[in-house]
């Protein structure tokens, strides 16, 4: 337990670039002692906040005033590995990177894989429903998770989902899945284990600007070709993570585009020669398959380093993380050059091309007067442009404090009603990461009003922000 | 869809706000050596280093991890904590390993932050403290005569240290015979090399030093041993003695920098004369040193004439792989003997827990780390672990030895003098 000043002063923010401040922090070493902390939470009154590695990008884990923050940290025990079953029990503190480690010796490995693997938590990726390069292929965390133990807000224990394929009953660990600490603290998780593919192939093609590298990335997915993985990164992101790794990226390609194939030999040869045609249709430069295991894990670490990389530029960042329909990829990018030009802002694009997932990155220095408010003017009218395109926005990052005034754009009044009654009935008080996720007006009282009675709807409006009802 | 609900954007709500912008008050340095705000605003907080680092890994702490550390240094450069009892802990309790450094991809200059750190934590701690650590950098470590007579008296105290301490004072006598000012090479001269003796190297290590100028004298090196050189400072600096690391570091400067090649063989004493440049300015000196792995591995080493039928573990030393960067020459060095088969080790780059003076300041942290690291290291099964660095050929040895393992320690010096015997 820490209450110092100094020590609370840590835990005051994440990856995002919003911070808050807390009261208590407690660093629990199994589900018991997670139990108890709740317990005197729930005695005292405390607002509850699920901390992971701290990685996240979205506030989610960003304590707000009289906080008891509960740390995973030292929760990092693999509990149970049954290659049989392809299953696997951890506690939520064990690192993303650990945990495929932990199971590459019996031929499987966990597929989603942050950028951030190497230091975020399996509890984090199962709060924020994380995604990664190959869930592409594999789908986004939500898929890989049979089963979850959760403490609630009032110190109850409950398993969600079953080691089986099919849970009876509604799909509760769906809900908790991506709920970003809302509905509880996740104490185990049993994720489902991958088998490591036999034949893996990266390559790197240049194009010489990222439109032309989105306008591939439409195209192979139009003509069937099935990759694992299909990132895309501009040439400022090149030039930074050259800095950092030197991989040997092409720095003078307008981007690049990283795409990983795997299967069987023969279907692998056959797919990068389809790769290589459809990419020289569309203005590829150039392309290069990795020879071996070393050079792939060069190219990879560049990618996955690329976010930390940009601070080459400036010391701030504003990383977003928006979804449109990849056929309006290239549109979509257009649009992002061309609102950071009008802010007269860096922007840096590096993202999962295949999924449609784009992560602009604005960097800048906030000792420049009027920037961050123009970084976020800047960072709206993206988000409006992605949901107006038919996308959303967040693709992985989460909702958290960031994006949660957001939500009006994709869901009337009813429909967040309608969360906030999901909410409330895990967490009836309000206790579970506070203020996260749903916008500061939703209420589950919205539900009903939205429903029926207009003189309900003025009263429950005039009622202060935030209150239960 | 049906319309909004409520306005879109409407900002963060009460008790949270953008990070960076914030200062509270005047920085809560004293005047003198400090972390530079220019590198602190370089930690972008992504957290990507705290996997990589020791005490983090041990503790699930925050204030244990660089973030964390570097947050705590930014508390203080805002004004918003002051330097404290807490903020000292915090920064006594890194390893200075620099495996952060490595892993941060915004190239965030840690060691150089915990330098500054270190200083500033300096004029704070109690008396005692301060006092000890004073006679033993200032007093003991830059005086020769001094440190000679400080280690004789450990050696002779040796059996009845408590084991603790008695660990970490090597079995060996302490070697008399000097080495020698100058040694001519075998066949044809290429060039003169400068060795740096070193301070604790050249009193428990003394054979070490010896293997190092024998190798570079059968590579075809003239080998200079230049009397008035002292102890480089590396201790110094890491533990906040700026202003003495600079003396001794301009002392150094005219003795080391006549020879067209400066060699260390202690990782640590390496690193930091590569930093003299940013330290003194010696950036002419600073670039013309190399570890003797990467100066072999650069130039060429001595004929290999001896097999050596054994299994080699090569620990890195994290004043080699993190702060210089260096992970494959003592491989390629070693690996050209023949009959040696390398072999990894398990977390390749994580610190043994010698780190200087934190076996001494830290034993528990340090303890914990060492063990590990000689699990790992039996767990290997090598029949040698090359360590290029004094420091940590004490830590795995006495763990080693704490372990009954039969593995021994040898310097990668001493490996390359037996299999090029004449
Ligand atoms: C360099 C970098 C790259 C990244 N790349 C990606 C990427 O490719 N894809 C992606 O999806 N994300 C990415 N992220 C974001 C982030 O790493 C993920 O969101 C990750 O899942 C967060 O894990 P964490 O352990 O750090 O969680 P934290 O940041 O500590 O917490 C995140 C959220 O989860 C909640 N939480 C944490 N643990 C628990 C628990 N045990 N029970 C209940 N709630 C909990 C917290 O309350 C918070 O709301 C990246 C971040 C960085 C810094
Ligand atoms: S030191 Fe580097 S890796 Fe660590 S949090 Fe800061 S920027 Fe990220
Ligand atoms: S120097 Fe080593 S111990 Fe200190 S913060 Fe960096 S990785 Fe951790």
């Amino acid at each position: 337990m820490a209450a110092d000043p100094l020590t609370l002063g840590l835990y005051a923010r994440d990856a995002s670039i919003i911070e808050g401040g807390c009261a208590l922090v407690v660093l629990p070493s199994s589900a018991d002692e997670v139990q108890a902390c709740v317990q005197v939470a729930a005695r005292e009154g405390l607002a509850i906040v699920p901390r992971g590695s701290g990685t996240g990008l979205a506030g989610g884990a960003v304590p707000l005033g009289d906080a008891l923050v509960i740390v995973t940290s030292r929760m990092t025990r693999v509990l149970d590995v049954r290659p049989e079953d392809r299953l696997a029990w951890v506690e939520p503190g064990v690192l993303n990177q650990d945990l495929a480690d932990a199971v590459r010796p019996h031929g499987f490995t966990f597929a989603p894989d942050p950028s951030s693997q190497q230091a975020s938590t399996v509890g984090g990726n199962v709060a924020t429903n994380a995604g990664g390069p190959h869930c592409l292929l594999h789908g986004v965390t939500s898929g890989h998770v049979l089963a979850l133990d959760l403490v609630l807000a009032d110190g109850a224990r409950v398993r969600l989902g079953s080691e089986g394929p099919l849970a009876p009953g509604y799909d509760l660990r769906g809900v908790v899945v991506g709920s970003e600490g809302t509905l509880g603290i996740v104490t185990a998780v049993c994720v489902r284990l991958t088998p490591l593919a036999p034949v893996v192939s990266t390559c790197l093609l240049a194009f010489p600007d990222p439109l032309a590298a989105a306008r591939c990335v439409a195209a192979c997915i139009a003509q069937g070709l099935v990759a694992a993985a299909m990132e895309c990164m501009d040439q400022a992101s090149v030039r930074a993570v050259e800095q950092y790794v030197h991989a040997g990226y092409p720095e003078d390609a307008g981007a690049v585009l990283l795409v990983e194939l795997e299967g069987l030999a023969a279907g692998v040869a056959h797919a990068v020669a389809e790769l290589g045609t459809i990419a020289g249709a569309h203005g590829a430069t150039s392309m290069r398959v990795a020879a071996d295991e070393e050079e792939r894990g060069q190219l990879w670490k560049g990618r996955k380093h690329a976010l930390g990389a940009v601070a080459l530029y400036a010391p701030h960042y504003y990383l977003h993380d928006c979804v449109v329909p990849r056929t309006r990829l290239p549109e979509l990018l257009a649009d992002v050059y061309r609102i950071a030009a009008e802010h007269r802002l860096l922007v840096v694009n590096m993202f999962h091309a295949g999924d449609g997932n784009l992560h602009p990155l604005f960097v800048f220095d906030r000792g420049e007067e009027g920037v961050l408010e123009r970084v976020l003017t800047a960072s709206q009218e993206i988000l409006e442009r992605c949901v107006a395109a038919g996308g959303v926005v967040s693709g992985e990052h989460g909702i958290g404090l960031e994006k949660r005034d957001f939500l009006p754009l994709l869901f009337s009044a009813a429909d967040l009603g309608a969360q906030a009654c999901v909410r409330q009935a895990f967490d009836p008080d309000g206790r579970m990461n506070p203020h996260k996720v749903l916008p500061a007006g939703a209420r589950c009282g919205d539900f009903a009003m939205a429903r029926g009675d207009g003189d309900l709807a003025a009263a429950v409006r005039s009622l202060p922000a935030g209150t239960w009802i | 869809m049906t319309p909004p609900a409520a306005s879109v954007g409407g900002g963060l709500p009460p008790g949270a706000r953008f990070a960076g912008g914030a200062v509270a008050g005047p920085p809560g340095w004293h005047a003198g050596d400090a972390p530079a705000d220019r590198d602190l605003a370089q930690c972008v907080a992504c957290g990507l280093c705290l996997p990589h680092c020791p005490t983090y890994r041990l503790t699930g702490l925050e204030v244990a991890s660089p973030r964390g550390r570097i947050a705590a240094m930014r508390q203080v450069a805002t004004g918003r904590r002051p330097l404290d009892r807490v903020f000292e802990q915090a920064m006594d309790l890194c390893l200075g390993c620099r495996a952060c450094e490595t892993a941060c991809p915004s190239q965030v200059p840690f060691g150089r932050l915990l330098e500054g750190a270190r200083a500033q934590a300096e004029p704070g701690r109690a008396a005692p403290a301060r006092l000890a650590r004073w006679i033993g950098l200032e007093g003991v470590l830059g005086h020769p005569p001094l440190l000679t007579g400080a280690a004789t008296l450990a050696s002779l105290a040796r059996p009845v240290l408590p084991p603790r301490l008695r660990r970490l004072v090597p079995a060996g006598r302490l070697r008399r015979r000097p080495l020698a000012a100058v040694t001519e090479p075998s066949g044809p001269r290429r060039g003169t090399v400068a060795v740096l003796r070193g301070c604790i190297q050249d009193l428990w290590y003394r054979d070490v030093n010896r293997a190092t100028v024998t190798v570079l004298a059968r590579a075809g090196w003239r080998v200079v041993v230049p009397a008035g050189q002292v102890c480089c400072g590396a201790l110094h600096a890491h533990y906040g003695h700026l202003d003495a690391a600079r003396r001794l570091a301009r002392r150094n400067h005219p003795v080391l920098a006549a020879a067209d090649h400066v060699v260390a063989n202690a990782a640590g004493c390496g690193a930091h004369l590569r930093s003299y440049g940013e330290l003194i300015g010696a950036d002419d000196l600073a670039a013309r040193v190399r570890d003797l792995s990467v100066f072999l591995d650069e130039h060429g080493g001595p004929p290999l004439r001896h097999r050596i039928e054994r299994r080699v573990a090569v620990h890195d030393a994290c004043h080699l792989l993190h702060a210089q960067r260096v992970r494959d020459a003592p491989r390629r060095v070693l690996g050209a003997i023949p009959g040696v088969e390398l072999v990894p080790l398990e977390e390749p780059g994580r610190c043994c827990g010698a780190a200087g003076l934190y076996n001494l300041l830290q034993p528990r942290m340090s303890a914990a780390l060492g063990a590990a690291r000689a699990e790992s290291v039996d767990r290997s099964r090598a029949a040698i672990v090359a360590v290029g660095n004094p420091g940590c050929a004490m830590q795995i040895g006495a763990q080693l030895a704490a372990r009954r393992s039969a593995v021994r320690v040898a310097h990668p010096a001493e490996l390359l003098a037996a299999a090029s015997r004449p």
